[in-house]
């Protein structure tokens, strides 16, 4: 009896982990394919080439693939930076300045995680088209920035105010004033916080379609996420380009979560209590 | 001991308040504000009181967008919710418990754009990984992303294979925190696997359950990406959702104002939601594992 309901489970998990890679390696498969071979082999055929760079040159030439993801490369490192300077600033000032109406002021920028996306895109749109942001890669700079903040202020708040208050004590003997507080004593140690900020917020800003969608209109601006969601249209495409497409434009955000994936659980947790 | 002024410590305040305020928080208001206007984006605006908001009612492509909304949220806690704690619960007891989890986990770190790409070609009916495997035994092709309801049902096996993960490893973190020995306790004294799972396990699962569930329904209320991609909302914008029918009107239709209406409604439940979040929980000791 328990060995037939182990035997059953164990099957069960199998189908279904298969199941779950059975996307994956559609993907691969029909990425490594050359076009010719795609459309005359049938899906159960090993491919008899390996066309993935030859696939993604011809993906590059016909949706200029670059200009997009160069863009995104530009909003996540620059976004991310921005974030994390602008929010580890704030969130020491919160924490250990405490100046008056501090709790009130965390609030105020916190509420930005609170609504969805949706709520903002109207008037941000307009705002741009009066302003000169529409379509320029400072406006999708300062709002990807903008949307990053509250979270990231959540996550170094909670982590500053774990540090203990002895070692600010000290630091101030020695005659530290408080920029260099925060630079000498603060930042040092907020490796952890950035991660988690590093590993959610610029890959969010890597994945971000809507904002792209709306606030931008060429090569000029326009992210990497709206112009491959561009390249599935209807009528299908070129299968093989476009998956080669969709593994190039994925790297980025793997190779970031392989690199920082044990702070993937804190800042899920964090993501979470956040909302 | 005093040895900053006041004045430094909001400045260090400051860049962070002022992104937010102005592209965030004052763009909410005039949101608001446009939500009771007729306006098509490029001639004035028309004030007309609470009249988007009652046009909701009347239409009826606003009410397909809302239950489809309400079945996104009830299937995501069956399948990627109560699907990741069951997977979570068996994974623990097993032998290779890490080489499943790992495989359950890759789509975390794939966008919805892509994911929605690669099933719009598992799905595609021609030549469709899926419809290649119904041929393979002999039966007829299905037009997986056309045929409703049926759209909306392969959007969502698509979330689960994107979402399950996620609600897996939260599941296993809770899991991995209950003592052994209360388990075996209740196995000593007689209780089955099952007796043991509902009034051991689920109990002390409680807090990372309340966290997943609440994460769930209000990311199910945001979707947007995916169906974007793999329908934009159709055939006919019978596999829309709020998000995606706010789009739409907005951006496609420039209907502003009842844009701007949908996504206060929109804003009005997830908030709702958020908050009885908060009232009932965030406690402490869950933020900092």
């Amino acid at each position: 009896m328990v060995v037939l309901r182990k035997t059953i489970t164990y099957i069960i998990i199998i189908l279904l982990a298969l199941a779950w890679l059975l996307p994956i390696f559609s993907v691969i498969q029909a990425a490594v394919k050359s076009p010719e071979q795609f459309n005359s082999s049938s899906f159960f055929q090993f491919p008899t080439k390996f066309a993935l760079f030859d696939n993604f040159k011809k993906a590059i030439q016909q949706w200029k693939l670059q200009e997009f993801y160069l863009n995104s490369i530009i909003y996540s490192v620059v976004g991310g930076l921005i974030t994390i300077i602008t929010a580890s600033m704030a969130a020491f000032s919160i924490v250990r300045l405490k100046p008056k109406f501090n709790f009130v002021l965390f609030l105020i920028i916190y509420s930005g995680t609170l609504f969805p996306f949706q709520m903002y895109l109207i008037p941000l749109y307009r705002i741009f088209n009066q302003t000169g942001l529409y379509d320029t890669k400072t406006g999708m700079i300062l709002v990807y920035s903008a949307l990053a903040i509250p979270f990231s202020l959540f996550v170094y708040r909670g982590f500053y105010s774990t540090i203990p208050k002895e070692i600010e004590d000290a630091a101030m003997i020695d005659g530290c004033n408080s920029f260099q507080l925060y630079t000498k004593i603060f930042l040092p140690q907020s490796i952890a916080p950035t991660a988690v900020v590093a590993l959610f917020q610029m890959s969010w800003i890597w994945n971000d379609l809507l904002f792209g969608m709306v606030l931008t209109r060429t090569g000029n601006a326009r992210p990497v996420m709206v112009s491959l969601a561009s390249m599935s249209g209807v009528s299908g495409g070129i299968i093989p380009y476009i998956m080669s497409g969709v593994i190039f434009t994925s790297l980025p955000t793997i190779l970031l979560f392989i690199l920082l994936r044990r702070y993937f659980i804190s800042g899920m947790v964090l993501s979470v209590a956040g909302d | 001991m005093k040895y900053h002024n006041k004045f430094v410590s909001y400045l260090y305040i400051l860049p962070s308040f002022l992104l937010v305020f102005l592209l965030l928080l004052v763009p909410m208001f005039q949101n608001i504000y446009y939500s009771f206007f007729q306006w098509n984006g490029i001639a004035e605006p028309v004030f007309n009181g609470f009249s988007n908001y009652i046009q909701l009612f009347k239409d009826s492509n606003f009410f397909t967008s809302l239950i489809n909304t309400i079945l996104w949220v009830v299937i995501t806690l069956i399948f990627p919710v109560f699907g990741g704690l069951l997977i979570a619960v068996f994974l623990r007891g097993i032998k290779f418990g890490n080489f499943f989890k790992s495989i359950f986990y890759i789509p975390i770190t794939i966008s919805f754009v892509a994911t929605g790409i690669i099933w719009n070609y598992m799905y595609s009916r021609q030549i469709g990984v899926l419809n290649t495997f119904l041929d393979l035994i002999g039966l007829d092709k299905i037009s997986w992303l056309v045929n409703v309801p049926l759209n909306t049902f392969s959007l969502l096996i698509t979330w689960t294979w994107q979402q399950l993960g996620i609600n897996m490893v939260l599941f296993l973190m809770g899991l991995t925190s209950i003592p052994v020995e209360q388990t075996e306790a209740a196995t000593i004294e007689g209780a089955s696997k099952w007796q043991t799972f509902i009034h051991i396990t689920l109990p002390m699962l409680r807090p990372i359950t309340t966290v997943v569930i609440v994460m769930a329904t209000a990311n199910s209320f945001k979707v947007f990406d995916l169906i974007y991609v793999m329908t934009r909302g159709g055939p006919y914008r019978s596999s829309e959702t709020l998000a995606v029918t706010m789009f739409r009107e907005t951006f496609t239709m420039s209907n502003m104002g009842y844009g701007a209406a949908i996504s206060v409604v929109l804003s009005i439940i997830v908030v709702a939601i958020s908050a009885i979040y908060l009232r009932t929980m965030v406690k402490k000791d869950l933020l900092y594992y």
